[in-house]
């Protein structure tokens, strides 16, 4: 779609579009408030209400599930589609606030506010107006840079976050002075307008290269650097004794463009110099050679923007580079270490070095080392910068690297261009006492004539017999190979081998430690919207969910090639399709569209808010889309929670009261078709639920040995009693409507909550035959016993719960779990446990005495109540 | 892979179409040219002959409904695929009236526009016999 010209108007257009759509919204609302008070609105209207609302949640969950797997690259999508879900969200929101408003007597106002606060950033971000905004830092740390935001740190420095977040390599630490500093020094010194005019008469042809070049570096060296930039630097290098490498990271740096070499890096600067080697950095993007090369690309009207990185200087016994691939033999899948001793100038000037070949398939076998003779090396000056110096005579044709530090180079080596999708250039240094670090890692520049145009891809692939075609739903896209690793539980986690390919039956969120080692996951069930497809975004892993049969074709062992952009999965390495993908096409992740989509979810899809008894679950705490609805849903199921009042203001409704061996009074409100319809008067059985969620709940709650027990002490046995009775009867509450155990319910929804003496469990699901509406939310907090028992129990719940491939969150005696997209039947069997389970724990908190009482618990109810899956997920 | 390889050219403003796009369909064994520029795409089927065209709607310039027109005079076994952010009744209507193929509302998978580029090419190697 065109957004460029006509499209940012229709963009910005399409806001004030929003302002005007949301008046007769506002108005709508004003008028309600002032017409009727909530008492009065009538319990037909409150009850649609509370329809509706269940609704347009469902349809915001669904909403960012979406957006979640559109990140994952198989789907083509725009700026537009942006820009309409973030409106349509918007809607829904506005909606579901005016939904809960109605029902709750318009006690939760303050959402209105919070949805300006969540969703003003969100409109600016889509306009793109946000880029470099005032509230942009100077200065970040490497360890904490804003990932999504390689125009605040450039392109260099954004790769190195990278691998500092996500791949967790080594790499010195340090911090980069930003463009928006860049700005404030332009600014400061009124440069901006007159680097402008000389550009401009540059491109007019009346100025040539060297002499624009001359002007504006000049001017830049002679600025000075704002004083809010030197406070942020001196923040940064408060540590004495530290020298400094100091080097460029201008936007689009190390992206599709590459200006490697074309700017300045300055090596061991001590403290006081870095504003100085600072400015001569920035002055750098205006050297001749820069200038002609932005010209060449076209860049010239663009807004240059220098970010600059400051490293602790390695002070290194040896040094080097890696290619990914092999220039001199691109065929031959091997990678190439070259090394040198003192510092990796001279390997990066081309001088001398050692030159390792190693082949990139495991086990990874050495296949050539040349030793050079290394005559000279470069070590740090004393008092700043380098100086080149004699190797000792002995140590001239001894070999630079031991065996197991190349192991560990070609590790990293691997899993940078596996998460880069694109040949690497990687800079290493090895430190006195041994240990690696990694400098930089960029794409490698590929001369075109170095790599023969590739035989036509279809056909070179058409020779490898498919295993798998057409099966699944992609949750990252891209190709990976390597041996099939089948995980079936935590034991087998430490044995997966690097750069294997994870084949499971589930994806639960307990597999996530292994995520960055893999090339490649295949589930036969899970979700694409699910926590480990968003694991697998993160670190950039091909991955399909939904194929099955996949574990018992594919076993322990098997080469295999995925290629998740096609859905197929082939027997063996192929060579072609790994060498066209690292080659031919471009890492969908870098594009702006894929960035601007990440930015976007970060203010959408993370959860925040888990326990609605913290003081920050407010409209005010609310800090994301997913919190805020997350919210209004606690917060109006609350309303209809509190029963007594309820039935105050709405005399006559149906209420239905289970009658059950279970002696749990249970209340039930029916929205349509969770009752059979022959049921008479205000009481049913069992039977008589149709409730998909509450039928296969009570299953679980009434299956045998479930609520009866063991025999337990008897000075237990009195509280126990008290345990199976509703709060209404426990001492200190005399309200007689206090605490009712009430579900909410439809033929496929479900919204229970159930109060066992001092525990309170929540449930909310739907089973819908389609898998991707559907849900399983459970709560369950308090308990009678000290907090460590509790919590001793929540750990035991969130095993048993992560079993079953819940996504758990424990705080304290608070346990949250989260399971999406399953099919109805998966969804039943997993709400049975969730009965047997609330069963259980009525008895736990006494049968817990210690730890050690967990594991044999554990076996004591897997062995009575069989896993959803017994073969493979335990 | 049969024999003869059929082109495809791809048109859309927004790169990120035509760079996802093109090792996709490349990979299903077909020659790809695209481009971003409704223009230059009008002079480039001047040149040469395309059996299947894939074109967004809304671009500056030459819209896609112009330039579907004016390649399926070019060239009436042409193909036309029209993949679409503004997805409305009445421009499927009219792209299908134009003897559009199939009509494709953005965001789509990869996967759905493979599927409908598979089946355009079974129609055009079966009528070649």
């Amino acid at each position: 779609m065109a957004l460029s010209d006509t499209g940012q108007a229709g963009v910005s257009g399409r806001a004030d579009y929003m302002a005007n759509w949301l008046k007769p919204f506002k108005k709508l609302w004003e008028g309600i408030r002032g017409s009727r008070t909530a008492e009065a609105t009538p319990f037909p209207e409150i009850f649609e209400q509370f329809q509706t609302l269940l609704q347009d949640h469902q349809r915001v969950m669904e909403l960012i599930a979406d957006l979640g797997e559109k990140s994952g690259g198989e789907y083509i999508f725009d700026r537009k589609y942006l820009v309409d879900i973030t409106n349509d969200l918007h809607t829904l929101l506005l909606h579901l606030v005016n939904s809960l408003n109605l029902i709750a007597g318009k006690r939760y106002m303050d959402l209105y506010a919070t949805l300006d606060r969540v969703f003003l950033p969100l409109e600016a971000e889509l306009r793109g107006r946000l880029s470099l905004s005032e509230e942009m830092p100077l200065a970040v740390p490497l360890s904490a840079l804003p990932l999504d935001h390689p125009e605040l740190t450039g392109g260099k420095a954004n790769a190195l976050g990278r691998v500092i977040q996500s791949l967790k390599l080594p790499v010195p630490p340090g911090f980069v002075i930003t463009t928006r500093a860049n700005r404030k020094f332009l600014e400061v010194n009124h440069l901006e307008e007159r680097i402008h005019s000389w550009l401009e008469s540059w491109a007019a042809g009346e100025a040539d290269e060297a002499q624009t070049a001359r002007q504006i570096q000049y001017s830049i060296l002679a600025g000075l650097v704002p004083r809010e930039v030197l406070n942020e630097i001196k923040h940064y290098t408060a540590r004495e004794g530290v020298f400094w490498a100091v080097r460029s990271s201008a936007y689009g740096e190390d992206g599709e463009l590459t200006f490697a070499g074309l700017h300045e890096t300055r090596l061991n600067v001590p403290t006081p110099k870095i504003p100085s080697a600072y400015k001569e950095v920035l002055a750098s993007l205006y050297s001749p050679a820069a200038l002609s090369y932005r010209a060449k690309m076209g860049l010239v009207g663009e807004e240059a923007a220098m970010a600059v990185l400051c490293q602790e200087t390695i002070p290194s016994r040896a040094a080097g580079v890696i290619h990914t691939l092999d220039l001199s033999d691109p065929g031959a899948n091997c990678l190439v270490i070259y090394a040198c001793f003192g510092w990796g100038r001279t390997v990066v000037g081309g001088e001398a070095a050692d030159r390792y070949v190693v082949e990139k398939d495991p086990p990874h076998r050495i296949k050539s080392i040349d030793v050079a003779a290394k005559e000279t090396m470069a070590v740090p000056a004393p008092g700043g910068g380098e100086e080149e110096k004699p190797v000792p005579p002995d140590l001239q044709k001894q070999p630079t690297l031991e065996f197991e530090a190349i192991d560990t180079l070609v590790k990293w080596a691997l899993s940078l261009e596996r998460y880069f999708k694109r040949p690497q250039e990687i800079e290493w240094a090895q430190a006195e006492d041994g240990s690696l670090w990694l400098l930089q890692s960029r794409y490698m520049i590929i001369p075109r004539i170095e790599i023969p145009r590739q035989e036509d891809i279809s056909r070179a692939t058409s020779r490898y017999p498919i295993l798998i075609q057409g099966r699944g739903t992609v949750a990252h896209a891209g190709v990976g190979a390597g041996p099939v690793f089948q995980v079936y539980s935590d034991v087998s986690l430490n044995r997966f081998p690097e750069g294997a390919v994870l084949v499971i039956r589930y994806t639960a969120p307990w597999l996530t430690p292994i995520v960055p080692k893999a090339a490649a996951i295949i589930a036969e069930r899970g979700s694409a919207a699910g926590h480990l497809a968003t694991i697998a975004r993160e670190f950039r892993v091909p991955t399909l969910v939904g194929v099955e049969g996949a574990c018992d074709l594919l076993r322990d062992g098997r080469k295999v090639t995925v290629d998740t952009k096609q859905r197929i999965i082939y027997e063996g390495r192929v060579k072609e399709l790994l060498q066209y993908e690292l080659v031919q096409t471009p890492a969908f992740e870098e594009a702006p569209e894929f960035r601007q989509l990440r930015r976007v979810l970060k203010r959408i899809a993370p959860l925040n808010l888990i326990d609605p008894h913290a003081p920050d679950f407010t409209p005010q705490g609310c800090q994301s889309v997913h919190d805020i609805i997350r919210f209004i849903h606690e917060k109006a199921v609350e309303e209809l929670m509190d029963l007594p009042k309820f039935m105050k203001r709405f005399k006559g409704i149906k209420v239905w009261n289970l009658t059950s061996e279970v002696p749990i009074g249970l209340k039930i409100l029916d929205l349509g078709g969770g009752i059979d319809a022959s049921a008479q008067g205000n009481k049913v059985v069992a039977e008589q639920i149709t409730s998909l969620p509450l039928k296969a709940l009570w299953e679980g709650v009434s299956a045998p040995g479930v609520w009866s027990t063991e025999p337990i002490p008897v000075d237990f046995k009195g509280m126990m009693s008290s345990l199976t009775k509703t709060w209404a009867d426990t001492p200190g509450s005399s309200t007689q409507y206090a605490g009712f155990n009430l579900a909410v319910i439809s033929d496929i929804y479900m919204n229970l909550h159930l109060r066992l003496g001092y525990h309170l469990n929540l449930i909310d699901a739907r089973m819908h035959p389609e898998p991707q509406h559907n849900h399983i939310y459970f709560r369950f907090v308090g308990g009678v016993t000290d907090m460590t028992r509790r919590s001793r129990r929540a750990h035991l719940l969130a095993q048993i719960l992560s079993k079953y491939q819940f996504k758990v969150d424990v705080k304290g005696d608070l346990v949250v779990a989260r399971i999406l997209h399953l099919p109805r039947e998966e969804m039943r069997e997993r709400l049975e446990v969730l009965g047997e389970l609330i069963g259980f724990t009525r008895q736990l908190d006494i049968q817990l005495k210690t730890d050690d009482d967990i594991p044999a618990f554990l076996e004591t109810f897997f062995e009575q109540h069989s896993p959803a899956d017994k073969s493979t997920s335990l | 892979m049969s024999s003869e390889k059929l082109k495809i050219l791809v048109l859309d403003d927004e790169p990120i179409v035509c760079k996802r796009l093109a090792p996709a369909l490349e990979k299903l064994g077909f020659e790809v040219d695209t481009f971003t520029q409704s223009l230059e795409a009008l002079h480039q089927i001047q040149e040469a002959n395309y059996d299947i065209i894939i074109t967004d709607l809304k671009m500056k310039g030459i819209d896609g409904m112009r330039f579907l027109q004016e390649a399926k005079s070019k060239n009436p076994a042409t193909e036309v695929i029209v993949i679409t952010g503004f997805a409305t009744l009445e421009t499927a209507k009219e792209s299908f009236q134009k003897g559009v193929f199939d009509f494709i509302a953005k965001p789509f998978k990869l996967s759905e526009i493979q599927e409908v580029v598979t089946k355009v090419a079974a129609k055009i190697r079966a009528a070649r016999g």
